[in-house]
């Protein structure tokens, strides 16, 4: 056997696909040949490489977002946020149950919406605004002071959600009260090392996610959250019994909405 | 909605469920065929409206990872290779290799995470770089853990034809990192 001949050989060795009458000729010749000896180390560590930096290519949320929001991917009937996915993932093959239950978030099914502008969406032009120095905020040190003012403004009837985003570098800097479509938005920003964030929180239901939005359901909280992109910003909605709450920022989706699922309490 | 049609939804649902599971190893064969990361996204797309559209020749119960892979190689070569939108073999043997003696020569160490991020460019692109017919059965074995029979229908070839083709493939890529992999096979005699 040449070396040449070898080549395609260590190939299959290294894949584990050499026949066993092959594998003895190529023993024989690796005994002898130390230049086919490295090429077949070689080869091996080549494969470990691309099989280790491949492992770390991961799908963009965007994308995901984008394949489960397409039209052509999901089912033409009509459909309500009412049904629950627990039937489907009765339905659904072991290995998928197996992935829900490592990774405790499942993508799950897509819905239209019929609201052109819902409240969600149309909520984020205050962030918008604010990025490009439009609207101007008076900021306070205190973060207790944002809370009841913005509680006055709704005469008490649900508050912001005043969450402790410390650990993620961003304290409440302001807060906005929004008329939108009728109804009043409260708005919190926070701001620090960790960026800048939105919270707007008002009455409502899941109908005001934007159409496009994709769902995820969180199996421990049983609840839902909705992630849509918007010019550059992410957001996140989820629903706490009649309040809606919205995060937005521009942070990585992912990010925003393991923040989201951390924070949110089951209704 | 009837009952026939919720159980037709129902049953799209669980698949499309089911495909997303596979979503990563697609998006990274995508990403190692596909010349840039937007038309690998778009493949990846594609390629879940298409499975989903054909969703009733697939056999429950089969390797659904291998299908859809198919269904991505098809489309991969029925429409962005005859429209010359991808990297075709002919268009990849004119890439020049990456500048890897310059960047050997800057980098701070093998422990650094930078190193490490180069490293994960480096060999991703020499893959996009070698000819695509050397370059898929790489993505389908070494990236995608199919097994030679795997690769051969869903490359539609003769499982010999894999083997030569992933050797060659995996030569040329060696070629391009030696500066990488240590000990060049100077030292034994070649017969």
């Amino acid at each position: 056997m040449t070396c040449e001949e070898a080549q395609e050989l260590i190939t299959a060795l290294i894949d584990q696909e050499l026949p066993d009458a092959e594998r003895v000729s190529l023993d024989s010749h690796l005994r002898l040949c130390a230049h086919c000896q490295i090429v077949l180390e070689q080869e091996a560590l080549l494969k470990q490489s691309i099989r280790e930096t491949a492992q770390r290519v991961r799908t963009p949320n965007e994308l995901r977002a984008r394949i489960l929001s397409d039209q052509r991917t999901v089912a033409k009937q009509n459909r309500t946020r009412r049904q629950n996915l627990s039937p489907l993932l009765r339905r659904a093959r072991p290995a998928l149950a197996a992935a829900a239950i490592i990774a405790v978030l499942l993508p799950a099914l897509f819905f239209f919406r019929a609201t052109p502008e819902p409240l969600a969406a149309a909520a984020l032009e205050s962030y918008d605004r604010f990025r490009s120095g439009e609207l101007a905020v008076s900021k306070t040190e205190n973060p207790q002071e944002i809370v009841e003012r913005l509680t006055r403004a709704v005469d008490g009837r649900f508050h912001p959600m005043g969450y402790d985003l410390t650990g993620m570098g961003l304290r409440p800097v302001a807060g906005l009260v929004r008329q939108i479509h009728g109804r009043k938005v409260l708005v919190a920003i926070y701001q620090g090392e960790g960026g800048t964030l939105f919270c707007y929180t008002f009455i409502g239901s899941e109908e005001d996610t934007p159409r496009h939005a994709a769902r995820f359901y969180d199996a421990a909280k049983k609840m839902n959250f909705y992630a849509f992109s918007h010019g550059g910003l992410n957001a996140v909605l989820h629903r706490e019994g009649e309040i809606i709450c919205v995060l937005a920022s521009e942070m990585p989706m992912e990010k925003l909405l393991a923040l989201a699922r951390s924070k949110a309490k089951s209704s | 909605m009837s009952e026939e049609g919720k159980v037709a939804s129902a049953r799209r649902d669980a698949f499309a469920a089911e495909a997303m599971v596979h979503l990563d190893h697609l998006y990274r064969v995508a990403f190692h065929l596909a010349k840039d990361a937007t038309e690998a996204d778009d493949l990846v797309q594609e390629t879940f409206v298409r499975a989903l559209a054909a969703r009733e020749q697939f056999e429950p119960g089969t390797h659904m990872k291998a299908w859809l892979t198919k269904i991505l190689h098809n489309f991969f070569f029925d429409y962005y290779r005859q429209r010359k939108r991808w990297n075709s073999a002919e268009e990849a043997s004119k890439v020049e290799s990456p500048d890897l003696e310059n960047f050997a020569a800057s980098n701070p160490g093998p422990e650094s995470h930078v190193l490490l991020k180069e490293l994960d460019a480096q060999i991703t692109g020499v893959l996009r770089n070698i000819p695509v017919e050397f370059r898929e059965p790489i993505v389908l074995i070494d990236v995608s853990d199919f097994s030679y029979e795997e690769a051969a229908a869903i490359l539609s070839c003769p499982i010999g034809t894999i083997r030569s083709r992933l050797s060659r493939g995996r030569k040329l890529m060696h070629q391009q990192l030696k500066l990488y992999v240590r000990g060049e096979p100077t030292s034994g005699t070649r017969k």
